[in-house]
């Protein structure tokens, strides 16, 4: 019913989709693969009217169409939910869904019980559990991505694109979604699903496209595909899938937090009496439902956020109360998880990002200057190292895909040989061969005797690579356990708090 | 295929010029004149006599630290709306140093007259930026405030408080005169062996060259050094500076000081370098104008050295047709205001376009070299 034909998007430098066709049937879960930068959201934006193709044509229900904006893909039924939200937190689910098409009355007065009713009606229809009347800064991110979604609906998308939806969900609610989703399909509506998770995508599509550098690779039936097929389709070679983990005699304690407590919001402490410690040549996991505290811990840590009370140990220097900048001189990396709002400054060039926070180390200096060749050429270096794909370092890092922005902060926090490296989300949004990429260089620096604290709302990332695991629920440091201790559903059960160890039961570094 | 593009950028301020024109054309034509003459009498009287040419610098003088104190500021995502009173401050301290030392020699002196006019700025600048870092007061609200403050403060001040003892009983209200040691030369002397003379050749003086040096240190400052890379991470994302260990109030704090000390000189053109002393009826809004050349000039403090002088042409060129043309003065203030507003607005969709045909250009196909050496990476 959608059809794509020849469509091709240049930038500066690059040329995003090659003479692209795709064809997407009425009523399937047609999903998008491919590595960091094949071009996959571009093709997406450009279905959706973000931007236009350069070459091709488009064809939705047999009629060739041009889409030069949003408005008119919504027209034409397609819709595309957000991966960043825009939601605004102080407005009800209805209020949000019906921002911007309110439904007005006479003298333009709002019509809020009906918007409401109209709202209930579309989760009753599609399964969602969902409350209209909810203020959404109360909903977890699940339930705020299934606001996305009846916004699009309510918009009365027959077609709906979702880029990357897993990549902020924890399993529960990635299996939640795809009730969702199927849910959606039985109904007759059309979905686009790009994922690098190629478990998830082999689940829940029924046929798959993979695109490499701009270009289709080729489509097939999501049955009777296996994963390693898909990411050497993806990669043009094959992929290891696992990771060796050898045993690493643990050193020094680098980090240890002692009972602290960190503020949240409304009074409530966000963190409750967390302690815990990381030991060179460890990885020491926290796993847990994104929103119980882990931000505001990792904040605390790096100097972002007051602690009300406990200690902050460096290597055994106090730094409870050190500044940011106190906290990075003592060596400590930091991989944010909010790569858009901590990691990078947008709309400076690729080069100025690759040494924010470090830029002023003496040698990017040349007295007050800054010594443009000497970060050129270390630019240029963690380009190659870390397969950053662009077009020039010149260009503002807002023009990098997803995947290649967290490059960028990857490259820029392993490269300055930290003690302690905090990283949360390391992977998010990276390709197979990255996502390697970096978990092998965890391991590596871990041989090397950093210690990694490593914050992951991806389980299998945290059970392959950490020697330690705690698991974080409403705040609290709720078990804890050595590698090889638990199992993912046993995780589970305490990642929601249904089960908790008693005070003093954790395993003390060894 | 690339010089075209180079000279369309050149262009660019020229057509938005001539797009201003064109608009002005017709508000002239409505008032039932001729654009020709009005503009023939702008060009002739403006720019084709020596001393338009001297007044226009001299005007443009004050801008050009008007502006740029605006656009420091703006460059750290500060909204000083506060020059204007700034400048009033600046102005009275640099006259108090100015009448009450006496007996210095003028190297000593007039540094620290002018030092004293630039404390005088970032004193006033001081509180809206403190109440701003600390209890997040908006500046634009504070900063306007402290505008109405300084003109009420600076007018007890020389009415009341230092009041020329010797001007009592006539109209003159003014503070007593500078002695020479407090003045700034004027470049009269240097104008007249490039055969610049005329009426207005003794009030430009060496300020203009400071104001130009310091716009160029400034650009250089914000582009290539440490500081400037700060400045421009906080400016543009405040969390992702705060996450990098730069310190976000620090820096906010000092580019307001210094946009505050530059808002201070502003006002020594006409007081240090013309009258000797300071006047009730000193001229005033030059903060204000400074905001539309900031604006003009994109912020860059290059820029603003050719909007001042840009907004000095027009200025001048305005008592011209005035005179000349018989047209009436509110007129000209509009004609003013809309040339500028044209230009703006011409200027964006210009480089809008320049950038887009810059795009195309990129996006030709590359030579068959670069294809293959692609291929094989
Ligand atoms: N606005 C832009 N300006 C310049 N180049 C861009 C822009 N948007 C995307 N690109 C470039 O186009 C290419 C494709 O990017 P796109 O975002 O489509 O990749 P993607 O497949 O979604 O990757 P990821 O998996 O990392 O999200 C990249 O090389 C990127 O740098
Ligand atoms: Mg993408």
């Amino acid at each position: 019913m959608i059809v794509l034909r020849g469509i091709t998007k240049r930038f500066p430098g690059v040329v995003a989709n090659d003479h692209i066709d795709l064809e997407v049937r009425r009523g399937e879960i047609h999903a998008l693969v491919g590595e960091n930068g094949a071009g996959k959201s571009t093709l997406m934006r450009i279905l959706y009217g973000l931007y236009q193709p350069d070459e091709g044509t488009i064809e939705v229900n047999g009629r060739p169409v041009v889409i030069d904006s949003p408005r008119t893909a919504l027209a034409l039924g397609i819709g595309m939910v957000h991966q960043h939200f825009m939601l605004i937190p102080r407005f009800t689910v209805a209020e949000n869904v019906i921002l911007g098409s309110e439904p007005a009355g006479a003298f333009g007065r709002l019509q809020r019980r009906e918007a409401e009713e109209r709202v209930r009606e579309l989760c009753q229809q599609y399964g969602f559990a969902l409350d209209p009347a909810a203020e959404v800064s109360t909903l977890s991110v699940g339930e705020q991505q299934r606001v996305e979604i009846i916004k699009v609906l309510y918009r009365g998308a027959g077609v709906l694109i979702l880029d990357e939806p897993t990549a902020v969900l924890v399993p529960q609610e990635v299996d939640e979604l795809f009730v969702n989703l199927r849910r959606l399909r039985e109904q007759g509506k059309t979905i686009i699903f790009i994922s690098h998770m190629l478990d998830e995508v082999l689940e829940i599509s029924d046929r798959i496209t993979v695109l490499r550098r701009g270009r289709v690779v080729g489509t097939v039936p999501a049955a009777g595909t296996t994963k390693s097929q898909l990411a050497e389709m993806m990669v043009g070679r094959p992929v290891l899938l696992e990771l060796e983990h050898p045993p690493v005699m643990p050193g020094d304690v680098r980090l240890e937090a002692r009972d602290i407590t960190v503020a949240g919001r409304g009074g409530k402490p966000a963190v409750h009496r967390v302690s815990l410690a990381v030991r060179a040549g460890e990885i020491y996991g926290i796993a847990g439902v994104e929103g119980n505290g882990q931000t505001e811990f990792v904040e605390a840590l790096v100097g972002l956020r007051p602690v009300i009370s406990g200690q902050i140990l460096i290597d055994g220097q106090e730094v409870t109360h050190a500044t940011a900048r106190a906290v990075r001189l003592l060596g400590v990396a930091n991989i944010p998880e909010d790569r858009h709002r901590r990691g990078l400054v947008l709309p400076m060039a690729v080069w100025e990002n690759v040494v924010l926070g470090h830029h002023a180390r003496r040698q990017f200096l040349n007295g007050a200057f800054v010594d443009r060749q000497a970060v050129e050429s270390f630019a240029d270096k963690q380009v190659e190292k870390f397969d950053i794909r662009l077009s020039s370092i010149d260009v503002p890092a807002l023009a990098l895909s997803g995947g290649n922005q967290q490059k960028v902060i990857v490259a820029r926090e392993f490269s300055f040989s930290p003690k302690v490296l905090i990283a949360a989300q390391p992977t998010r949004g990276l390709d197979i061969g990255a996502t390697e990429f970096v978990e092998r260089q965890l391991l590596e620096a871990r041989a090397n005797g950093m210690a990694v604290l490593l914050i992951s709302a991806n389980l299998e990332e945290v059970l392959s690579l950490s020697d330690r695991i705690g698991v974080m629920y409403s705040g609290e440091l709720v078990a804890e356990f050595r590698r090889g201790e638990a199992t993912p559903q046993e995780l589970g059960l305490y990642m929601t708090g249904t089960r908790r160890q008693t005070a003093g039961t954790g395993v003390s570094p060894s | 295929m690339k010089w075209r593009l180079f000279a369309l950028q050149f262009a660019t301020p020229l057509l938005a010029i001539l797009f201003g024109v064109l608009i002005a054309s017709i508000i002239v034509l409505a008032i039932g004149q001729n654009p020709l003459d009005v503009f023939g009498v702008l060009i002739r009287f403006g720019l084709l006599r020596s001393d338009s040419l001297l007044s226009i610098l001299f005007k443009a003088t004050p801008l050009i630290f008007a502006g740029l104190a605006v656009a420091l500021s703006f460059r750290a995502a500060l909204w000083n709306i506060g020059v204007e009173g700034q400048f009033y401050i600046g102005a009275f301290t640099a006259a108090y140093i100015g009448f009450t030392l006496k007996g210095l020699p003028i190297f000593i002196h007039l540094p620290l007259t002018i030092l004293a006019a630039a404390a005088g700025g970032m004193a006033w600048a001081l509180i809206p930026i403190v109440l701003k870092l600390r209890r997040g007061a908006h500046e634009v609200i504070t900063t306007i405030m402290m505008n109405y403050i300084a003109a009420a403060l600076i007018l007890y001040l020389i009415a009341d408080v230092f009041r020329d003892p010797s001007q009592v009983g006539t109209p003159r209200v003014r503070t007593p005169e500078f002695p020479p040691s407090a003045r700034v030369p004027s470049m009269g002397p240097l104008l007249e062996l490039f055969g610049l003379t005329g009426p207005d050749a003794n009030k430009v003086n060496w300020l203009l060259p400071f104001g130009l040096v310091l716009c160029v240190v400034f650009a250089i400052v914000l582009s290539r050094t440490r500081f400037g890379y700060e400045v421009r991470a906080v400016a543009f994302s405040p969390l992702a500076a705060e996450a990098a260990g730069i310190p976000n109030a620090r820096i906010q704090f000092l580019m307001f000081m210094l946009s505050g000390a530059v808002a201070g000189l502003v006002g020594l053109n006409d007081v240090l370098g013309f009258f000797g002393y300071l006047d009730i009826d000193f001229p005033k809004g030059l903060g204000f104008l400074g905001i539309s050349v900031a604006l003009l000039a994109k912020n860059n403090p290059l820029g603003v050295i050719l909007a001042a002088l840009l907004f000095g042409f027009l200025d001048r060129g305005a008592q011209g047709v005035q005179f000349f043309a018989r047209t009436p003065k509110e007129v000209i203030v509009i004609l003013q205001a809309l040339i500028i507003l044209a230009i703006v607005v011409a200027y964006e969709l210009m480089t809008r376009y320049v950038r887009k045909q810059r795009k195309r250009e990129a996006e030709r196909p590359p030579p068959a070299a670069t294809v293959a050496a692609e291929a094989g990476r």
